[in-house]
Parts: structure tokens; sequence; C-alpha cells
């Protein structure tokens, strides 16, 4: 797939030389050069797939951003590597991406040491934007913003929950932050006693032995923090083992392929992102309508938030008078950096106003999901 | 709830066996590990799902295709990637670097083919679920249950009671001397190689089943975990492959349930060693398909 994005790539620039030949009159400075990292195979493979779409969406709308896009397969290393040759070879005036928290926690150190700016469309996992001012961003609501309304959610549809046992991944940044700190912290304020946190890593096959130990606590709730695949088969193991209890997952989980996983078992659970799948306002649902047309499944949260993300870079990149000289490169990072932080009250075309503050980090109005019948519904 | 933990733990482990007791079969008539083995179980797995898939068939359609599927995949992997070598009198441990190529060609064409994403067996197959006192069984935890001892059980007639089966027992032996009494080795390594990963194919279902987590890159875990347990039971001993495969399955789910979760296959590793420290030649003693 990575071999796909190169030909897009590949395509862009020969666009570029066959309009250079013919002397047409864009100037260099029209197309800013743009990286985009994200997961086109390997671990979270769907939600790649899903800011695929977006991408293509945002590209039919005009091509004010050259794109050079790389698939990091979720693996740290590999974004590592990009994110490098982005920088250095591809000498792009800013970053999209990575998709997860582990991914950007190595990558923006890289970006900073290399002054380009960086934005994540989608990590959760606090502080990871703060530790690298000036120049990393995330256009996502950390969990620390998100599980409040969450858990505010859940317990007002299920009063009577008092105690609850925690399923987490800890091999998955994001998982590991949100279940072992964010959402503990989250149940504890408002009363609830967290009975035990057990845990699992991403990519294990056999749950049984978790929930099983889960089961004997006699929970209330069951909490759990993971992404789609693990989510999808722990929910599954809990319903097979006859536990009726409601379930409250974090974020990890929005995505179609959890409810597809799940089947039946993914029923009523609840969950939180950014991106209000069924907002009446026109020009989000015309946006989800056209995304439906090229997806069999709907637009989630990592689709929404790419295409938005490459919104405020394209208004970044036409604010900034870039001048797309190579010897200007320094100072075109700056430019777009200096832009990025001042976004404020943005009308981001999906997920709506949104504000980055002095961490970096994006603030907006968080969204409660539901599974009922088989999709992702809104609480409101 | 250890009950009930027994219970996930013989259900682990009697597919770990069924790896298990492949690694063994084949060391036992080659004296060589065949490192591809994890990866025949994952297109166990893929070849199931898809009959389920195309001809909307049941488990036991999906179980009887995957067992016929990866006996012919075994065949070719020893046709390919075996045989020429021995043939040629190559270096006695080349054929185990060629399994490494055949592992890493089978994980890039099942990805190529059904994508890297992690996928699952329809929801009709969904089990039913019974409880029995303070446990849970499920329709597919009895179906593991009884297509692993059923396998088992065949397997051991078919060592002890066919001619084929004493011909591979001769063969273990030793090859030269099968050879001077007129046995057909390179047919015996052949039918060995089916029956073993036939094996690995049907615990590809299995596991399936019951975990629904099926992807291209389900066998590396697995792969090295029958490995060890073929170890633990004693090299190329097919019931220290059995028991040794129950038991590992056992500690890995005793240590979620009672230790820190996040280290299973550290204590499953750990459990290993500390028994081959104290038994080098595995529990049940080396290379015994007698």
């Amino acid at each position: 797939m990575a071999s796909h994005g190169k030909s897009i790539a590949l395509v862009v620039l020969a666009v570029c030389a066959v309009s250079a030949l013919l002397g047409a009159a864009a100037p260099a400075a029209a197309q800013p050069k743009v990286g985009v990292l994200m997961p086109l195979s390997g671990k979270g493979a769907s939600y790649g797939a899903h800011q695929q779409v977006a991408i293509k969406m945002f590209q039919e709308k005009g091509d004010a951003l050259r794109l050079v896009i790389y698939d990091t397969r979720g693996e740290n290393t590999d974004a590592i590597n990009l994110t490098r040759k982005l920088i250095g070879s591809d000498q792009v005036v800013a970053i999209v991406g990575p998709l997860f928290s582990g991914e950007s926690e190595v990558t923006f150190p890289v970006a900073v040491q290399g002054k380009t700016p960086i934005i994540t469309p989608t990590s959760a996992k606090p502080g990871i934007a703060a530790a690298n001012r000036p120049w990393a961003f995330r256009n996502a609501l950390t969990s620390d913003k998100l599980d409040g309304a969450l858990i505010d959610r859940w317990l007002a549809a299920h009063p009577g929950i008092k105690k609850v046992v925690i399923l987490l991944d800890t091999k998955d940044a994001v998982s590991k932050s949100d279940g072992s700190v964010v959402l503990p912290a989250a149940l504890k304020s408002r009363g609830i006693t967290v009975l035990d946190s057990i845990s699992f890593q991403t990519g294990d096959i056999d749950y049984s032995a978790q929930v099983t130990k889960a089961k004997s606590l006699n929970p209330d709730g069951v909490v759990v923090a993971a992404l789609y695949n693990e989510g999808a088969n722990v929910v599954r193991e809990v319903r097979k083992q006859g536990m009726t209890q409601p379930i409250v997952a974090g974020l990890g989980v929005m995505d179609p392929r959890f409810i597809e996983l799940a089947g039946p078992a993914a029923e009523g659970v609840m969950t939180v992102n950014d991106f209000w799948t069924d907002n009446p306002d026109p020009a989000v649902a015309r946006w989800v309508a056209d995304y439906k047309k090229r997806s069999p499944t709907p637009p989630s949260n990592a689709a929404a938030l790419m295409y938005d993300t490459l919104d405020i870079v394209r208004t970044c990149a036409e604010k900034s008078a870039l001048s797309g000289k190579p010897d200007d490169l320094e100072k075109d990072r700056e430019r777009m950096r200096d832009c990025l932080a001042k976004v404020k009250d943005y009308k981001a075309p999906v997920t709506g106003a949104t504000t980055f503050d002095a961490n970096g980090d994006a603030v907006r109005q968080p969204v409660v999901l539901v599974v009922r019948q088989g999709k992702f519904e809104s609480v409101r | 709830m250890l009950l009930q933990q027994l219970v996930n733990g013989l259900m682990l482990g009697s597919t770990y066996a069924l790896i298990a007791i492949g690694y063994a079969l084949i060391f036992g008539v080659l004296g060589l590990v065949h490192l591809a083995h994890g990866e025949v179980f994952m297109m166990g797995a893929l070849i199931g799902l898809q009959l389920v898939l195309w001809l909307h068939a049941g488990p036991a359609v999906a179980l009887v295709g995957a067992l016929l599927g990866t006996a012919v995949l075994g065949m070719i992997i020893e046709l390919t990637a075996f045989r020429p070598i021995r043939a040629r009198h190559g270096p006695v441990f080349a054929p185990m670097v060629s399994t490494i190529g055949v592992g890493l060609i089978l994980q890039e064409v099942a990805t190529k083919v059904f994508g890297g994403e992690q996928v699952g067996f329809p929801h009709r197959l969904e089990p039913v679920t019974w409880r029995v006192g303070p446990i849970t069984i499920s329709s597919v935890q009895l179906l593991i249950l009884g297509v692993s001892v059923a396998l088992m059980v065949a397997l051991h007639l078919w060592v002890t009671r066919t001619r084929m089966g004493m011909a591979m027992r001769a063969s273990a032996e030793s090859t030269l001397t099968a050879r001077l009494l007129g046995i057909s080795t390179d047919r015996v390594i052949l039918v060995t190689f089916a029956v073993a990963s036939a094996l690995a194919g049907a615990a590809g279902v299995l596991v399936g089943l019951s975990f629904n987590a099926i992807s291209p890159f389900m066998g590396i875990d697995m792969g090295v975990k029958g490995l060890a347990i073929m170890l633990l039971g004693g090299l190329g001993n097919i019931y220290g492959a059995m028991v040794g495969g129950l038991l590992l399955g056992a500690v890995e789910v005793l240590s979620v349930a009672y230790l820190a979760s996040s280290y299973r296959d550290a204590f499953v590793f750990a459990v290993m060693i500390l028994i081959l420290l104290f038994r080098p030649q595995g529990l049940f003693g080396v290379g015994h398909i007698r």
C-alpha cells in the first residue's frame, strides 16, 4: 500500500512537471508539500483505510496541497524513519500524522529536532504535544477531555453502577494511559470503585482467563480500554461467558470494524470521540452522505479528523504566504507553525469549532456514542 | 473461578497440543524443525474461513476443508523446501532455513490475498453456551475438545496400528535402516508432513472459531509456542507434545488469572526453562514415536 501512496505522489509530481513544461502559470508556492503518515497495513489498518477515503475526498475538492503519503504500519520505528524522510528528503512544510499515540510520542521529538510542524489528527494520550512545544499539535481531543463526558453519560444511563472492573491493553500507548490513569481518575471522582484492572496485550487472541477473572469479581459494569480488534474480542468474550453488565469503552474502539467483529455483543457499548456521526448540520450530513458513497461503512472518527486536519493545514498554508523556494523552507515551516498555534474557533468542516490550546491540543465538544442495532449512534 | 480457568486452559492447551504434535511428528522422522509450521496453522484458519464465507458452510466443512488443504500444503512444503536439499545432500540444517523462507512467503501471500486485517468467522457460527454449575462451557469449546481428542486418538492408532505408522516409526528410528529394509522413506516423510500439517490446519480452524481473531500473523506466536511445547514434552515425542500442550495452556491461563497478565508468555517460557533445567530430555524423553 505504501507504493499506492508513492504512486499518488508520483502522479502529482508528473502533473507538476508537465504543467511546468507547458509554462503553466502556477507558481511553486501554490502547492506546498505536506507529508501524511498513516497505517495502511498492519496494526490499525482499518483506521488508515478510512483516512484514505477522507484524503481522496479532500483532494477532489482542490489540489491546494501536494500530499506525500507514507504507510507507517502502526509501527513506531517505521513512523520515526518516515518522519525523517519527510523532513530531510521530501522537504515538506508540515506533517499530518501519525495516527497512534505510541507513534506520536516517538515522532514528535524528531519533528521538533527537524523544526517542522507536525500535527496528528487522532492521537489521544494526554501530554504528548505539550512535551514537544512549539512544533507539535494535534487535532484530537485528549482522552482526559473525552472520558469525563463519557463516564457521565454512562452512569446516567445505568444509575446502579457502583463498582467496575477495567480491562486494558497495556501494549497500546493510548489504551494503557486511558485504562490505567485517565478512566480510573474519571471513575473515582464520581464515586465509583475500581475493583481491579486486568491487562492484556495488542495481538492477544485468548481473553477467556481475563474475563473469567473479571466475572469472579462480580462488578456492576465493565470498562474496556483497547483498540477495535482487541476491544471487539474482549466484549465478545464478556458476553460469551454470560456477563450481562453494561460496557463502556475508550475511544480506541471507535471504528466500524469493532461492531463487525463483535457482532451482537457490541450492542449497548458506549464510547466517545470528536465526531458526531449523525450531526444534522447540512454541511456535515452532506459530507457523511458523500463518504458513504465511497465506503461500505460509515465514516469514523479517524476519517473525520483526517479531513479536518488537512483542511486546517490548507487554510494555514494559504494564509501564511509561503514562499515555496527551497532556501526559504525553514521560514515556511516557521510560518506554518505560527499559524497552527493561532487556530482559534476555526470552523472545521466536519467536527465543528476547533481551537488549539497552549499545549497544542484541540479543544471542541466531545460526542458520546452508543452501539444500537449495529451502528454507532450519538447520545445527546 | 479456578474450575472455569482450568476449562479455559484446557481449551487453549488442546489447540497448542495439536500444533506441537505436528512439530514432534516431523522432528521424529527428519530430526529437523519445520519453522513454517505456524504459518501452516494460519493457512488452515484462513482456508476454513473462506469455505465458510463462500459456501455458507458450517464448522464441519471448514474443519475438513482445512485438514485437506493444509495436508496438501504440507506435502508441497516437503517437496519444495525439504526434499530438494535432502536429495542434493545439502547441509543438514539447510532445510530449516528454507522453511523460514516458506513461512515468510505464506505470510506475505496471505496478506496480499486476504488483507492484513484481523477477521473472524460470521456471527451465525456464534457458539451456544451452557452453564454447568459454576462453569460456563460453549459449543465451540466442546468442539475443540472433541476434535482434539479424536485427532489425538486417531493419530495414536495410526502410529501404532497401521503399516504406514509402523513404517514411520521405523524411519524415525533410523532412516538408513528403514530404507535398507525396503521402506520408501521419501513416501513416509511426505505422509508425515501431510498428517502433521493437517493437525495444524485443524488447530487453525478451532482457534479461529473460538477466539475469532484470524490474521496472516496469527501463526507467529502459535508457532513459537508449539515449538516450545515440543521441546518441553521431549523432542519428537508426540505424547509429550499432547501433555506439554495441555500443561502450558493451563500455566498460561492460570498466570493471567492469579499473577500479572501482561507477562503470560514470560511465565510460559519460564516454566519451560525450569522443566528443561531439571529434565533436559523433556518430560517424556526424546524421540519416542515407538
